[in-house]
């Protein structure tokens, strides 16, 4: 919030000022080759679950086929956490039921339509020996397209929610909105220092059409802290509501209504993955911003982008109610 | 007073070169304001020698007895020739008539001219701030940084901004000093407009290559900005309201002849504008901007050979952004700069000058945002305290020898950060302030070694050390903080330095024209770190220490100068090639944060650069059509190991080509035309190449660093001035009988268009996208944002 605020009120003043203008151009991207990105994720009890795609060009295509062909499959990819090494099954979305998408798109935060629309192969499985623990350390290994991509991660203690409640924006009532307002949290931070969190949101409740309001958990933007300023003390923050890319634009949104339910995750995870999480989102985020260095993704995957990240989550629910 | 030993052992050096010699010296002076002139030009023509003056209008010239003529010449003031019999040591203070006050013509001197070919000086340009005045301006706003950027070799860090940038160094590496005091940050409002208020300065001075040894601590460039005395025979007023903000400079004086004082300032008013349309009942009642300047200035003339001076100048930007609603956050932005200079000439005898100046300067940034969840609130600054001692010592018509030393009490706060949020204080350790100790002495001759030889030879020694109280965090492999280091007061956390040789020569090849070379190296202990691509207040300076080394820059130059047309035209052809090490940027995916929890340079890394190039240079001082044409032939590169996988990537004021044309045309007395155009390479920027998806959401993927370049920047810009009748009718009631009379009250109106035939030059690229993946629905655009589209502009100036 701090480090978009002054960029945006300059911005704001700039253009108000002075009337600048903007117009469409066309500029020529030279072609490279593509590299393989990963989004992999183990959680305690849960299998590994990798999403194994490429990099194209900024201006290739955007149809749906032209995405869905970014999904590589028969890659080999082989997780070991020291004991077991197991060789994870390609999965794909054009076998699996309606039942079996909704799960899929809860474990991967994929969209279940595009799930249902388009094959997605990703790959996971069902071996309990593999699943994650808390304090594993799980070493992944991709072969694909002729490249090798390695990484490690491990799974960190969770840190649980003291307490959590609804707060309205309009406290005074000045404003006429008595139904809109954010989540607050209060949580202990452990006395050792170097604990790195992102928190996501889900709501519960359906919509009108009897759907689920959120179909995956969903991170705010700048969801991700560390403890750098607040090491080993207890610590009241805000929680605004994410929104998946793939949500309908016109739910989008930071805030929460009165009546929501709302599953809250408060993930912790190592430095490398919270690293990439928070590139990550600077990157999204400062997509045409002027006023910061342009910046990769920091990625903890050798020989290609992406992440291989242990996560830990402290879950918990609430019903907003002021 | 006592001299220390080398003083003394130059002094009978040069006395004892000086037997049966006497010195001609004095001031040279504005004879209507009693301004000093700077760098006013004395030539004798019997020996064909001669001197200019020096920053206080000084000069000295130890000479065989005998009858000389001496001219004087200055830019836009009418010639002077003095007879003068040499018997003894004389004084001779010279006062030249302003053009403007001449009823002739301009006279068209060849002062400037010789200069060009005579004097050892290199890549060194004087602005005449009243032709300045004449040129077209963005909103009518005079602005003397933008004017330098016409010159070869300056660049401006994009459109309407007065950052510079000289021969490919950034912009922390520009010694700007106003009456030798440092400003650390020369611009207002993003860059837009620059602090020096024209109608303040006397005389602006750049010198990009061949720096003397009497400058020092940045290694581009020196921009010395003179603020005027003030009037010291009768008071007069002048000033003028603008499309944004309005002046007004009262000068005139405490004891006439003596004392006097200048008082300007300026203030914007974009706020006062706009308040009618935000009501305080709308959303964001209270919100606004403005800046404002105060340049204040005294002296007093205590005797022949003692003047002080004491001169300051308070600038502020503040930026408020309210919101009525009182769960909202507000914002509020102040920053700028002071600086105060206190200086004391002394003459000890006609051959040795003395100044003795102590500065005071301090820069300020601050941001408050506050909301009742949430409170936020971040500071950085410098403070600067320092002394500095010049001796100016004219041992012969051969040699002018200059030395002194200088010391500056540095303290620097990198950001200091307080937030809040719920009722959680955030745990930021308060940095400690750093303070820093900076010393020079330097000494220098320049001195004919044949007729044809002139040499400017000189060493500057360095020193530089930053002290505790100081805790250094101890951080292992991955970042995190292992242990503390603690330097206890005064304990030398990091130390450095340094000689710098300055060199510079010309050869005479006939009255016309000549080559010259130099060579300086220097270095300087502060850095400049910024996140942005544009020039923000929010740049940190940082200063040197153990783990940040101090910059090193050398520059290598060479010319070729000639004259045509009776010294009408002054011309010049100059290479260079300036390599600089230890720059720092900020690490690539660095954010801005607070420094207590860490090192104030752990996002650093540091790398070298290089830039070489080409300056043609055209100038026409004097007539009815008065100018210059640059052109700028130049390639400027960076080496990080850390950005860009470590391959060689264009600076950000990498521009190949770069062209300005600068005229003015005095039609009459009444009538002044101006005309500016520019033609640059685009600016290099960084865009992604690739794409890729991480939890739907469109990741950019960048390649080069600078890898892309925007399309070429140009503009033209116009003016018209229409002065008021110079004399005015004067009819006498009783014999009916017409007379004119010189009016004191002046005035004129100057229409200015900016960017005539509206150019839409790109300020930024990015690259946009909207819509979902999921559904095909994604479309992803190129963007190009430019920001001033033709503006015209109305400004009314007076002067009595």
């Amino acid at each position: 919030m701090t480090n978009r605020a002054l960029p945006l009120l300059l911005s704001t003043a700039l253009v108000l000022a002075l009337g600048a203008c903007e117009k469409e151009i066309t500029v020529d991207v030279p072609e490279t080759e593509p590299r393989l990105v990963v989004e992999g994720t183990i959680e305690p009890g849960e299998p590994p679950i990798i999403i194994l795609t490429r990099t194209q060009s900024f201006f290739a295509p955007t149809d749906l086929s032209s995405f869905a062909g970014l999904f590589v499959k028969n890659a080999v990819v082989i997780v070991s956490n020291g004991l077991v090494t197991d060789t994870l099954d390609m999965v794909c979305s054009s076998i699996l039921t309606e039942e079996q998408i909704l799960l899929a798109a809860e474990a991967t935060g994929l969209d279940p339509q595009l799930l249902a629309n388009v094959d997605i192969c990703l790959y996971s499985t069902t071996n309990p020996a593999i699943y994650g623990e808390e304090g594993g350390v799980y070493d992944l290994r991709i072969e694909a397209e002729g490249k090798t991509l390695t990484s490690t991660t491990r799974i960190v203690p969770a840190v649980p929610l003291d307490s959590l409640w609804f707060r309205l924006i309009d406290q005074d009532g000045s404003d006429g909105d008595d139904s809109t307002g954010f989540l607050w949290a209060r949580s202990i931070d452990p006395p050792a220092p170097n604990n790195f969190y992102r928190v996501m949101t889900r709501r519960l409740n359906t919509g009108d059409d009897g759907a689920a309001l959120d179909a995956t958990f969903a991170a705010p933007l700048g969801s991700t802290s560390n403890d750098q300023y607040f090491n080993g003390q207890a610590i009241e923050f805000i929680i605004s509501r994410g929104s998946s890319s793939f949500s309908d634009p016109e739910d989008r949104g930071s805030t929460f209504k009165r009546g929501d339910t709302v599953a809250v995750k408060l993930i912790s995870l190592d430095k490398a993955s919270y690293d990439f999480y928070r590139s990550y989102e600077n990157n999204v985020a400062t997509q045409g911003d002027l006023f910061t260095q342009p910046a990769n993704v920091r990625s903890n995957i050798e020989g290609g982008l992406g992440v291989w990240a242990g996560l830990h989550a402290y879950l918990d629910t609430l019903v907003c109610i002021p | 007073m006592r001299f220390p030993a080398l003083v003394l052992a130059f002094l009978s050096f040069a006395l004892a070169l000086a037997q049966d010699r006497h010195t001609l010296s004095g001031y040279v002076k504005d004879a209507a304001s009693g301004e000093a002139l700077i760098g006013a030009g004395i030539y004798l023509p019997a020996i064909k020698k001669g001197t200019a003056t020096n920053a206080y209008g000084y000069y000295s010239l130890t000479l065989e007895p005998g009858t000389y003529t001496v001219n004087t010449s200055y830019l836009g003031y009418g010639d002077r020739s003095i007879t003068v019999e040499l018997k003894a040591d004389q004084v001779l203070n010279i006062e030249l008539q302003p053009d403007a006050i001449i009823a002739q013509e301009v006279t068209i001197t060849g002062k400037d001219a010789r200069k060009n070919t005579e004097s050892t000086d290199m890549g060194r340009a004087e602005l005449d701030v009243q032709q300045v005045k004449l040129l077209p301006a963005l909103l009518g706003e005079v602005d003397l940084l933008k004017t330098l950027q016409y010159l070869p070799g300056v660049k401006s860090n994009g459109e309407g901004n007065a950052g510079f940038y000289v021969r490919g160094g950034g912009p922390d590496q520009n010694l700007i000093l106003l009456d030798e005091a440092t400003v650390y940050n020369a611009s207002h409002l993003f860059g837009f407009f620059s602090v020096f208020n024209a109608d303040a300065v006397k005389n602006i001075e750049l010198i990009k290559g061949g720096i003397p040894a009497m400058y020092g601590g940045r290694i581009s460039s020196v921009l010395d900005i003179s603020m005027k005395e003030g009037n010291d025979k009768s008071f007069h007023a002048q000033g003028g309201i603008g499309l944004i903000s309005s002046r007004l400079t009262v000068e005139g004086p405490i004891v006439k002849e003596r004392a006097s004082f200048l008082l300007s300032g300026r203030r914007t008013y974009i706020d006062v504008i706009t308040k009618p349309f935000i009501p305080d009942s709308s959303a964001f009642g209270g919100s606004g901007y403005y800046f404002y300047d105060v340049n204040a200035k005294v002296n007093y003339r205590l005797s022949d050979k003692d003047r002080l001076y004491l001169s300051g100048y308070f600038g502020r930007d503040v930026f408020t952004f309210a919101n009525s609603d009182p769960d909202a956050p507000t914002f509020r932005i102040p920053w700028g700069n002071a600086t105060v200079s206190a200086r004391w000439n002394h003459v000890f005898g006609p051959k040795l000058f003395l100044n003795t100046t102590a500065t005071f300067s301090d820069y300020r940034f601050e941001f408050k945002a506050d909301q009742e969840f949430f409170a936020f609130s971040l500071f950085s600054g410098i403070k600067d305290v320092g002394l500095k001692m010049d001796l100016s010592h004219y041992a012969s018509v051969r040699h002018t020898l200059k030395y002194g030393g200088q010391y500056i009490h540095h303290t620097y706060t990198p950001s200091t950060v307080e937030a809040r949020t719920g009722t959680t204080d955030f745990d930021i350790l308060a940095p400690s302030l750093l303070i820093a100790h900076e010393g020079a002495v330097y000494v220098q001759d320049e001195f004919d070694l044949t007729d044809e030889v002139r040499i400017n030879a000189g060493l500057r020694f360095t020193g530089f050390a930053h002290v505790g109280p100081f805790d250094e965090f101890v951080l292992d492999e991955q970042g995190e903080r292992t242990g503390t280091r603690t330097f206890s007061g005064g304990e030398t956390v990091g130390s450095y330095f340094a000689l710098e040789p300055r060199l510079s020569a010309r050869y005479r090849l006939n009255e016309r024209s000549s080559v010259k070379a130099s060579f300086n190296r220097g270095q300087q202990y502060v850095h400049l770190a910024s996140f942005s691509s544009i020039a923000l207040p929010t740049d940190v300076w940082i200063p040197a220490s153990r783990e940040v080394k101090p910059l090193i820059g050398t520059q290598y130059a060479a010319g070729y100068f000639r004259n045509f047309l009776d010294n009408m035209l002054e011309t010049s052809v100059e290479v260079y090639y300036k390599d600089m090490r230890n720059l720092v940027e900020y690490a690539e995916g660095a954010e801005p944060q607070a420094n207590g929890n860490t090192n104030y340079y752990t996002q650093l890394v540091f790398g070298n650069g290089y830039s070489y190039g080409a300056e043609l240079f055209v100038k026409k001082a004097t007539g009815k059509l008065n100018g210059w044409v640059g052109y700028t032939w130049s390639k400027t590169m960076r080496i990080f190991p850390d950005i860009n996988e470590g391959r060689e990537f264009p600076s950000r004021w990498d521009r190949r080509h770069d062209l300005s044309v600068v005229a003015v045309y005095e039609l009459n007395k009444r009538w002044n035309f101006a005309g500016t155009f520019v033609y640059s390479t685009g600016q290099a920027a960084t865009l992604p190449v690739n794409r890729y998806f991480v939890e739907g959401n469109l990741v950019s993927e960048y390649t080069e660093r600078n890898g892309f370049r925007m399309a070429p920047y140009h503009r033209l810009d116009l003016a018209v001035t229409l002065n008021n009748k110079e004399q005015r009718k004067v009819k006498d009631k009783t014999t009916g009988e017409v007379t004119y009379r010189t009016r004191r009250w002046r005035s004129s109106w100057t229409l200015a268009v900016y960017n005539v035939y509206n150019r839409a030059n790109p300020y930024f690229i990015y690259f946009d996208n909207e819509g979902n993946v999921g559904d095909g629905s994604l479309q992803v655009v190129a963007k190009q944002v430019s920001l001033f589209s033709i503006l015209p502009s109305i400004t009314w100036n007076f002067k009595f």
